[in-house]
């Protein structure tokens, strides 16, 4: 019989002090705040999402679409505080039961939940739910969920208690309760194959939350409407009982200025994804601007140092010193994209500011690369050995703007004899090139979560492994970089977390291996109407508080 | 009957280049649907559980095999899966189909109105006397060259920002089934009228520099006895090849127009399955336009006879594009 200890339950994953702000609101009022007057019932908020969701499959939605639908239609077993991070019960009763090394969590959970087509939520489905998010069923195409870590099995103990085990210890698995892609589907809706989950299925995946999809326009809208007997929202929201509103119309425009002025003209409330262009269309009167802080691993280049030409630190931290990154963030973005201090967000879990591994000084930067044995050629180009200094960087797809952030770059190395070329193509080309090595030097991303994991879900080798740490033939480059990501996803106690993720962003600092540029935000638009309008920890838009005002 | 024979050959000979040369095209790009869905570094999976997906797709075996097993298939009327969605390509297509023929075919049918009526006044008799008609003349004959060089992107956002945003006369959202179609159809209308109405113009143009239609008006022929009863029926056959040919630009202007107006279609539904290398989705696209394209040209070449006396009497030859521009 393990010992079960609830002080490091309590300890687990939860944490800092709620001193940190949640968004990086860009002069304009941040929703969530409290809204004016008293909460109206009723209406339908027409809300604008740039592309279709592809799966509502929880742990393949973290593409901002699903999650937008995911988030609304599901509960979980835990809440995460968007403001504080710190995690609530909601199905749980409590926060879970772990024993000493983390590897088995008990989790007592509510009685009187039940999904909308009448089943209830049991022990039964809550193990069904994960055994299937922990562990995956290649067979239907259905991957296992990110977030959770060294999955063994999950074991009934009575109605209304459940136990996971793990193979190893799996401290962030509390955290991983709380995303939407842990979000509890009903049994029925877990015997689906990846196809059912997608498009065309909408009215079929069945789940608890305080709403439910109700039509479905293949490619172009989703109707959802309130889930009248819904009465089990975190204590956090705002009030209990069903959602203030009747029906959410998601509406896909893809066009970037057609969602703004569909907003803009007071013919659909809201819209997610205001590009940085688009931002001052909202400060007339009327209108609103939400800029919600995603955490996680900032917007940053990943050089990568196992390739010759960036093999020497030197060479990286003259392109640290070279690239401006002040100068990117007032050509192309707004305050609501502020200058990032580290690889973390600072409304990260475990956040520590390197900034001073970060200045811009262009004769630092020349003088480097003078050292590092690049030299300057007849046509302006640096070279060693004869090879030329030349950088291929990815295009960052979903990332805001990242064929102008690295056309600006291009032409901020190329002052010092750096040549940058962008690899062009679509999502499967940038994928394709992403995990070859030699294909691209530097490697722009981002990775939006509100966990310790996160860092070592982008830079770990067995990860994303964005700094192509380790190769296809399973060698390793810097083991100790390695090392110190696993102990954040493996230490049982915060604390320990806490500091190996410290450990872990001091080195990336200190070898050069990352330039963070700016903290990325999910932007959202809307008219005066919205009340009320929150979004969950990284950034996906919450319904349940939200109203319009006549 | 030799000829009809003759013609369903090569059109089927042109669907199996099309579809060939199209898969190969994706074939050939790096990454594949499967990758760009799963190899998304969003679901964070393995190198190794990538590979067990691929398995489940069946995309680890030979590009030779894959595309056999789809012309398989294709052949048996079995479109296949999404790989973005998973949704049966079938449905997928029921579903867009009906409203990208609405707005193809009411585009079609204004672009055609418009480019009579453009042609028509542009060359018509009157026009010719003052010089205020003078330069109405060359303005109106100036249309479809500026016509044509406007993006169907562009016309788009300008109609929405003027009509909708500013004017609030049409709603983007919650619009009625016709409210919502005004935008799209004169989006798509535009470009297509150009090429009509240039083609149109220009051979009025020369029909009517022809000695027959001097005769006519010797005669006695009002202006627009002579433009419908003369001139148009002769002019009239560049203009049904030219339309013909148009369809290209129709499924184009259909993919622009629906991402902007944000419209379920076949356009949209091939910018998405483009976006995210959707191949069954793509090659069913692919197939689909084929096949409209080759049966269009087809009537249009089956026409030819019907509308012009003197293609008639060739009797067993059989009417070619290049006999028609000599027989006129």
């Amino acid at each position: 019989m393990p010992v079960l200890s609830r002080r490091s339950a309590l300890a687990l994953g939860i944490g800092l002090p709620a001193t940190m702000t949640l968004a990086a609101c860009g002069g304009a009022d941040g929703a969530g705040q409290a809204a004016s007057g008293e909460p109206q019932q009723g209406g339908t908020l027409t809300y604008l999402e740039p592309q279709t969701w592809e799966t509502l499959y929880p742990p393949a939605g973290g593409f901002y679409p699903n999650g937008g639908v995911l988030n609304n239609i599901t509960d979980r077993l835990l809440f995460q505080n968007p403001e504080t991070l710190e995690l609530e019960p909601w199905i749980a009763t409590d926060l879970p039961e772990v024993n000493e090394d983390a590897t088995e969590y008990t989790f007592t959970l509510r009685e009187d939940a039940t999904y909308s087509d009448g089943t209830p939520i049991d022990a039964e489905n809550v193990v069904k739910n994960f055994d299937l998010y922990g562990a995956g069923d290649p067979d239907r195409a259905l991957t296992v969920s990110e977030a959770i870590n060294n999955y063994d099995h999950g074991e009934v103990i009575d109605a209304t208690t459940v136990r996971f085990h793990f193979s190893a210890p799996a401290p962030g698995f509390a955290q991983a309760v709380s995303t939407i892609n842990s979000g509890l589907l009903s049994s029925a809706t877990l015997d689906r194959s990846s196809e059912e989950f997608g498009p065309g299925n909408a009215t079929e995946i069945i789940g608890s939350g305080p709403f439910v999809i109700d039509q479905e326009e293949i490619g172009t809208q989703l109707t959802l409407t309130v889930r009248e007997d819904y009465d089990w929202a975190p204590a956090s929201f705002e009030h209990t009982g069903r959602a203030h509103l009747d029906q959410i119309d998601i509406v896909v425009a893809a066009e970037d200025s057609v969602r703004v002025g569909t907003v803009t003209s007071q013919q659909a409330h809201i819209a997610r994804q205001i590009e940085a262009p688009d931002e001052p269309q909202f400060e007339g009167d009327g209108l609103s601007l939400h800029a919600a802080s995603t955490g996680g691993v900032t917007n940053c280049l990943s050089f990568r140092f196992r390739d010759p030409a960036l093999e020497d630190i030197r060479t990286r931290q003259a392109l640290i010193a070279a690239i401006d990154r002040q100068a990117i963030i007032d050509t192309l973005f707004t305050d609501s994209y502020p200058l990032a201090t580290g690889v973390l967000a600072t409304t990260a879990l475990g956040y520590v500011d390197t900034s001073e591994h970060y200045t811009h000084d262009l004769e630092q930067a020349a003088t480097l690369l003078d050292e590092a044995g690049w030299e300057a050629g007849a046509d302006g180009t640096r070279s060693k050995d004869g090879q030329p200094l030349l950088l291929t960087f990815n295009e960052a797809l979903p990332q805001p703007r990242s064929r102008e952030v690295v056309t600006l770059i291009q032409e901020q190395l190329a002052e010092l004899g750096v040549d940058v070329q962008l690899l062009p193509g679509d999502q499967a080309t940038q994928d394709a090139a992403r995990t070859e090595p030699g294909t691209l030097q530097v490697y722009h991303s981002m990775v939006g979560r509100a966990d310790y994991d996160v860092i070592k879900s982008q830079f770990s080798s067995d990860n994303r492994d964005a700094l192509l740490n380790g190769h296809p033939d399973e060698s390793v480059g810097d083991e100790e970089l390695d090392e110190l990501l696993a102990q954040i996803a493996s230490i049982p106690e915060e604390e320990g977390r806490a500091e190996a993720s410290a450990a872990a962003q001091a080195r990336l600092a200190e070898q050069a291996y990352v330039l963070p540029l700016f903290e990325e935000p999910q932007v959202f638009g809307f008219i005066d109407a919205v009340q009320g309008f929150a979004t969950e920890s990284v950034g996906r838009p919450s319904f349940y508080d939200t109203w319009l005002a006549s | 009957m030799h000829y009809i024979l003759r013609r369903t050959g090569g059109a089927l000979l042109v669907l199996v280049l099309a579809f060939t040369a199209a898969y190969i095209l994706l074939a050939a790009l790096p990454g594949d649907a499967v990758l760009a869905r799963y190899g998304n570094p969003d679901l964070g999976l393995t190198a190794e559980q990538l590979a067990e997906i691929r398995a489940a797709y069946g995309a680890d075996r030979p590009v030779v095999l894959q595309y056999l097993e789809t012309a398989g298939s294709f052949l048996q009327g079995d479109l296949g899966y999404s790989v973005q969605s998973g949704a049966a390509v079938s449905a997928l297509l029921a579903e867009a189909l009906p409203s990208t023929l609405t707005l193809a075919g009411l585009a079609l049918v204004v672009a055609v109105v418009l480019a009579v009526a453009i042609a028509f006044t542009a060359t018509h008799g009157s026009l010719r006397g003052t010089r205020l008609t003078h330069w109405l003349r060359g303005t109106l004959r100036g249309l479809p060259p500026l016509m044509v060089s406007l993006p169907v992107f562009w016309i788009g956002i300008v109609l929405i920002q003027v009509f909708s945003f500013q004017l609030g006369l049409v709603p983007v959202l919650n619009a009625s089934p016709i409210q919502s179609l005004i935008l799209p159809v004169s989006t798509l209308a535009i470009p297509i009228a150009a090429p009509l109405a240039q083609v149109l113009i220009r051979s009025i143009d020369e029909v009517s520099a022809q000695p027959f239609v001097a005769v006519s008006r010797a005669r006695g022929a009002s202006t627009w006895w002579l433009l419908w009863r003369t001139v148009a029926r002769n002019a009239l056959l560049p203009t049904l090849t030219m339309a013909g040919l148009l369809f290209g630009e129709l499924v184009g202007g259909a993919v622009v127009t629906e991402t902007v107006f944000a419209r379920m279609g076949i356009g949209q539904l091939t910018a998405q399955a483009v976006a995210a290398r959707d191949t069954p989705v793509l090659m069913a696209v692919v197939v689909l336009s084929t096949v409209v394209f080759v049966l269009i040209n087809l009537i249009v070449d089956l026409m030819y006879p019907v509308l012009d006396a003197r293609l008639r009497r060739t009797g067993a030859t059989a009417p070619t594009r290049r006999a028609t521009v000599t027989a006129r």
